[in-house]
Order: C-alpha cells, then structure tokens, then sequence
C-alpha cells in the first residue's frame, strides 16, 4: 500500500488529535457533572424526606390521626410523593402511587427498621426513592422524587459535550490541512524552484522567508550558484577560446582564399593539398562560429521582431538553397505574429535541414502547423530514424549518434542540433525528434506565438 | 568616386599578418588597397589616399574603432565597414552610431566582405527615368549630385544615409520594410541586421527632420517599416 503523504497524514494526526482530546474532556466533564448534580439532588431530596418522616412521625404520636390529612399537611415539592406504610396500610397523596411503586428490596430494608434510598425507574421515568422507618409507631415513611427533569438536563448536556468534541474534531482536521500546507510551503517553493533550474532558468533564488528554513535556502542558493559559476566558467572558456581562434582563424582563411585564386598556378599535388586545407579550414570556421554561438546564449541578446512566420520559413528553406521538397505553411498561420531573432531561426531551420541531408538521406518535407497558440516548424527526413535511446542525447553537445555516418559526412560539427535546441530554448520554445508514421524522422520545434497587438 | 576603375580602400587592422592576408584577398578582388595598425596614421592616410571604402577593426591600440568613426564622420561620408569581435554584442550598435555604415563579424570570408563592399558603392538606384531632383516638403535632393538641401541649406549626409533617403523619396508614401531597404541599400537577404536600418534611420532623422524626436518627414509605421510623407 502507498504511503500516504505528509499533508495527508498531518491532518490525520491533527483530527485524531482533536477527537480523542475533546472525547476526553466531554467524558469527563459529563461524568463530574452527573456525579455532582445527582448528589446535591439526592441529599437534598433526602434532607426533604427526613423533614417529611419527622413531620410524619410526630402526627402519628397524637391519638387518632387522620393519615390523609397528615400526608396533605406535608407540602411535600411537585414531582415528588410521599407514601406511608401504617398498620398494615399504604397510603398517598398520589392516586397511582401505591405500594407497588417502590422497588421491593427497599421496602424490606425500611419496614424491618432502617433507612434507606434507592435509584430506580418505573416505567421508564428515572425516579429516586428515600425511606425512613418511623421508630415507635410501626410505620414507614418513603418519599418518591421524579428525576426526569435532571435527566433531561444531563441528555442536553450529552448532546452539548458531543457536538462541541465533534466540531473541534472538525477544527482539528481544519488547523491540520493548513498548518501542513504551510509546512510544506518552503517545500513546494523549493521544488519548483529546482524545477526551474532543471529547465534552464539559473537565476532562480529561494526566499528565505522562514528562519527554520534558511538554512535549506542557503544551501540550495550557494548549490545553484555555484553551478551556475561553473557553468558559466565553461561557456567562457569555450568563448575565449574560440575568440582567441578567430584571428589566426581569419588570416589562414584568407590566405587560403588568396591561394585558392591562384590554384592553376599550382602544382597538381599543391591544388589537391590545398582543397583538403580549404574545406577543413571551412568546418574549422563553422565549428568557431557554433562554438561562439552555443558559448554566447546565456545572456545572449534576442533581436527579436515581430515576424510572420510561415514567410520565415520560406525565407529559411530558400537561404538554405536545398530544393526538391514540398514546404507546406498551414493557412491558420496567416496572420499569426511571431516574435522571432531571425537570424536564430534561420541556423534552426539550417541545422534542421542540415542536419537531414547529411545524416537522414535528405529533407522529404518541411512544414509550419498552427497548434493553438504555438507553430510547430517540423523537418521530415528518409533516414532510418532515431532509435528511442537516442533521441535526448541527440541534442547534447558533440553528441554522435551514429558516429561513424557523422564522421563519415565530415561537416558536422557536433553542435548543430544542440544550437537547435539552444535557439528554441530562447524564444521560449523546444524541439523533439519523433518518428515518421511511414519511414524516417521528424524533428518537430514548437515555439509560442505572440498573441497580436490590439 | 565609384567609376568603373580601381576603387581605393583604406584597411586599418592591427594584427599584422590579418591586415597583409586581407591586403592580398582584397586586391585579387580588384581593389587598391592601403593598409595601417593605427586609426591615428588611419587618419592621416585618409587625407592622401582618398579611399572609397574605410575598413578598420573596432578593436585598436591607442585610438579605437569607434573613435575613428567619430573623427571621420565630422568631415567624409565615406562607407565604412567595420570589422568586430561579435554581432550580438553592443559593439555594432556602438558603431553604427558612431558612424559605420555596415560590419562584418571575424571570422569573415573576404568573399562576403567584398560583397558588402560592393554594396555600399553601388550607385543611387535610378528608376525608370525620375526627376533628377527630389521634392519633399522643404527637402530637395538632387539625385545625380548627391546633394541635399533643407530650407535651401545644404545637409551633410553621409553616402549611406543618402542613398538611404533617396529610396524612400523614390516612391512617397510607400511603406519600405526594414527587409526592403537593407536589400536596396545594403545588399543584404531577408536575414540582414534590422539594426543597420534602425540606426540609419536615427541618425537620417538627426540630420533632416525638425524634431527629430518626433519625426514628421520619415515616419515609422508601426510592425511594418518606413515611409517618407509625401
């Protein structure tokens, strides 16, 4: 079974908390309550009934008394009957009430000469009996109290203490969720703070908004900052020494350019050796220009415009001079404004197709679908496809899927598809390669439309 | 100073074996070319050699790049191309307001810098038999003596900035994308560098409009380009 999550299982806690703490303090409250009220209830009553029994006992000293009269005389408290057993006799004030109505055991115990007092229920209605056997006349005295009214009044009580336990289990479950909620806060800051890193956003800080929890943010902000010192460092590296490249770069392809000039000038075998220096030193020249280009997009400078972008396509496939493909531009894209660096996308659309002709047997079609709020710019290639273990690390750096075809090709740098992902990473955008239903690949780069100026 | 014979240009690059390299690539092209370290001596040569093009390197020992420009500009509208370390970087922009006309990124094939050259000597685009001269507002523009006057003053603009405007006051009224002009003017496709039309257009604007904050004779057309008011 799953465990359950901290929220889940704080609340849990909180609630279970709340219920057997308000369960406790109800039953412990009910139960003193009860205890104490019944007992003043019952001295009182009994203190009652003695007063009675010696008012009693007093009248049937006199010669003759008159029992009714006697009992009448009592003024005995409404819900409460008194009942004389003399000579025999039982007598009440009560029409019901006759000897019956006392519990048996009670009547033994005061007619053989104690005093007694019982609990008990007679149909259904709590009642509290108190006996006193009067002393020198054979008679016994026995007063009967209804505690009906107490009884309703500790049910209402029950039903108060009850509800009150329930409602503050319902706060506990309350106080849970949002306590675990706020707990887990700096949490789900922190996860997605780390989601954006993981995406590329380096910049992104933890607050420390909590002194329990800033030492959590300090270590994930020094941990971020110093990737992003490394990273940093690296692309430097990569950048001055491609700068540092560039100026012996510029002379040699000069000078190259200067011999090439004068190639029916050279020996044969000197034309052949420079040939072999002019196209290397032409990948040299693209591998700086990627190099600088891949070094330089953190923080890189957007020059973006707003542009259309099936006409950008267009544009692209004819500056890339390879033909012989169908370009379709999805007519819901007329209209649609895309903020775009064009030089960027254009080495997208370059590499792409590039990166097809070299590798997959060459462009079968390229396309511009509108999908909602975004334009997917896909490349179609005959190639055999992209083994599914493949298809992340394509993107990386240098990375050679097949390296024999690569290397084979001998143009590729290593880093157009990374420059690729790279491109539509800055205009907020990604690319995927996927399989042709048929035969081949499809490199897909979506990127979101700007939604037109009003 | 474009005729049809040797055109001159002045290379001002510090790295001695670059500045040699581009002195052969670009004579085998069909320039005269003469080459200095310094904008300081660049200066100076300018003076004697009358070059039709300056190519110098932003990055100089002592005087730099922009500096130069700035020097140049107060006296010549001559083109000049400037060679830097980055397209992306604020360096274009910076040179480009100083007063370069275009720039080419190292490293940099000479074919593709001839071109640029190329373009920036073209003549002014004569359409089919236009007036000679111009009539904008209180602008004239004598097309065949590149001269332009304002209120019957003469405005120093400088060759780019010319043919920049005559474009426009080819066709008044006509919207020109910023892809339309860098073609027209600089030779550039569909992906040239919009910045190199903007800032033209910035500093054209210091030099013909009478707020050039709020211009009223080269307006922008907001996502689509630039148009003059007839």
């Amino acid at each position: 079974m799953r465990r359950l999550g901290i929220r889940a299982r704080v609340t849990a806690a909180f609630a279970l908390g709340a219920l057997v703490l308000s369960v406790i303090l109800a039953a412990i409250t009910y139960t003193l309550v009860r205890s104490e009220t019944l007992r003043s209830e019952q001295s009182t009553d009994q203190r009652q009934a003695f007063v009675a029994a010696s008012l009693i006992h007093a009248g049937l000293r006199a010669s003759n008394p008159d029992i009714p009269v006697l009992l009448g005389s009592l003024g005995v408290p409404a819900g409460s009957i008194p009942i004389l057993a003399y000579q025999g006799s039982w007598y009440s004030t009560s029409l019901g009430a006759v000897r019956d109505s006392l519990p048996p055991g009670l009547r033994r115990l005061v007619t053989s000469g104690s005093a007694a007092t019982q609990r008990f229920e007679l149909n259904g209605i709590p009642n509290f009996a108190v006996g006193v056997h009067l002393a020198g006349t054979g008679a016994s005295y026995f007063e009967v109290f209804s505690m009906a009214n107490l009884h309703h009044t500790l049910d209402i009580l029950f039903f108060s203490l009850a509800s009150a336990a329930g409602a503050t289990t319902l706060g506990g479950l309350g106080v849970g969720r949002w306590a675990s909620q706020r707990v887990l806060a700096p949490l789900r800051e922190t996860a997605r703070a780390a989601a954006a890193i993981a995406g590329g956003r380096l910049d992104t800080r933890l607050v420390a908004g909590d002194a329990d929890l800033a030492d959590l943010a300090t270590s994930f902000n020094s941990m971020v900052e110093a990737l992003q010192r490394r990273m940093r460092r690296d692309a430097r590296f990569a950048s001055d020494v491609s700068h540092e490249l560039r100026s012996p770069l510029t002379t040699i392809q000069t000078a190259v350019q200067v011999m090439q000039h004068r190639r029916e000038e050279l020996p044969a075998r000197s034309a052949q050796a420079l040939d072999l220096l002019s196209v290397e030193v032409d990948r040299f020249e693209r591998l700086i220009q990627d190099l600088l280009e891949i070094s330089s997009s953190e923080g890189a400078r957007m020059a973006l415009e707003e542009v259309d972008p099936g006409e950008l396509l267009l544009q692209c496939i004819a500056a890339t001079g390879v033909t012989g493909f169908p370009v379709d531009v999805d007519p819901a894209l007329s209209g649609a404004v895309l903020k775009a660096d064009k030089r960027r996308f254009e080495r997208v659309v370059a590499n792409l197709v590039e990166n097809a002709q070299m590798h997959a047997g060459g462009v079968t079609r390229v396309s511009a679908t509108r999908i909602g709020n975004s334009v997917q710019i896909a490349v179609e290639d005959a190639g055999p496809g992209v083994p599914e273990n493949e298809r992340q690390v394509i993107f990386d750096r240098f990375a050679r899927g097949s390296a024999a075809r690569r290397r084979a090709a001998g143009r590729g740098t290593g880093l157009g598809l990374s420059l690729v992902e790279e491109h539509a990473r800055l205009h907020g955008g990604h690319v995927w390669v996927e399989d042709r239903p048929s035969a081949g690949s499809r490199f897909v780069v979506e990127l979101p439309l700007s939604t037109p100026d009003t | 100073m474009s005729n049809s014979s040797t055109n001159r240009i002045l290379l001002i690059e510090d790295d001695e074996r670059i500045r040699s390299s581009m002195q052969m690539a670009l004579e085998d092209e069909g320039y005269e070319v003469a080459g200095t370290p310094t904008a300081e001596e660049g200066l100076e040569l300018f003076a004697a050699a009358t070059p039709d093009v300056v190519l110098i390197d932003v990055f100089l020992p002592g005087m730099d790049g922009f500096e130069f420009c700035r020097l140049l500009r107060r006296t010549s509208g001559v083109p000049i191309i400037m060679v830097t370390a980055r397209s992306d970087s604020q360096d274009v922009i910076t040179g480009l307001e100083a007063g370069a006309d275009d720039y080419v990124t190292k490293p940099f094939v000479t074919k593709e810098l001839a071109a640029r050259i190329r373009s920036l000597l073209r003549r002014v685009h004569t359409h089919e038999g236009p007036p000679a001269t111009l009539v904008i507002g209180d602008l004239e523009i004598a097309q065949e003596a590149g001269e332009v006057r304002r209120a019957s003053q003469p405005v120093h603009l400088t060759r780019t900035e010319f043919r920049l405007l005559c474009e426009l006051a080819g066709s008044p009224g006509r919207v020109f994308s910023r892809e339309q002009l860098l073609e027209r003017v600089w030779g550039y496709d569909y992906f040239g560098d919009g910045r190199l039309v903007d800032v033209h257009m910035r500093r054209l604007r210091t030099k013909i409009e009478p707020d050039p904050a709020n211009p009223v004779v080269v307006v922008t057309v907001r996502g689509l380009g630039y148009k003059i008011v007839p």
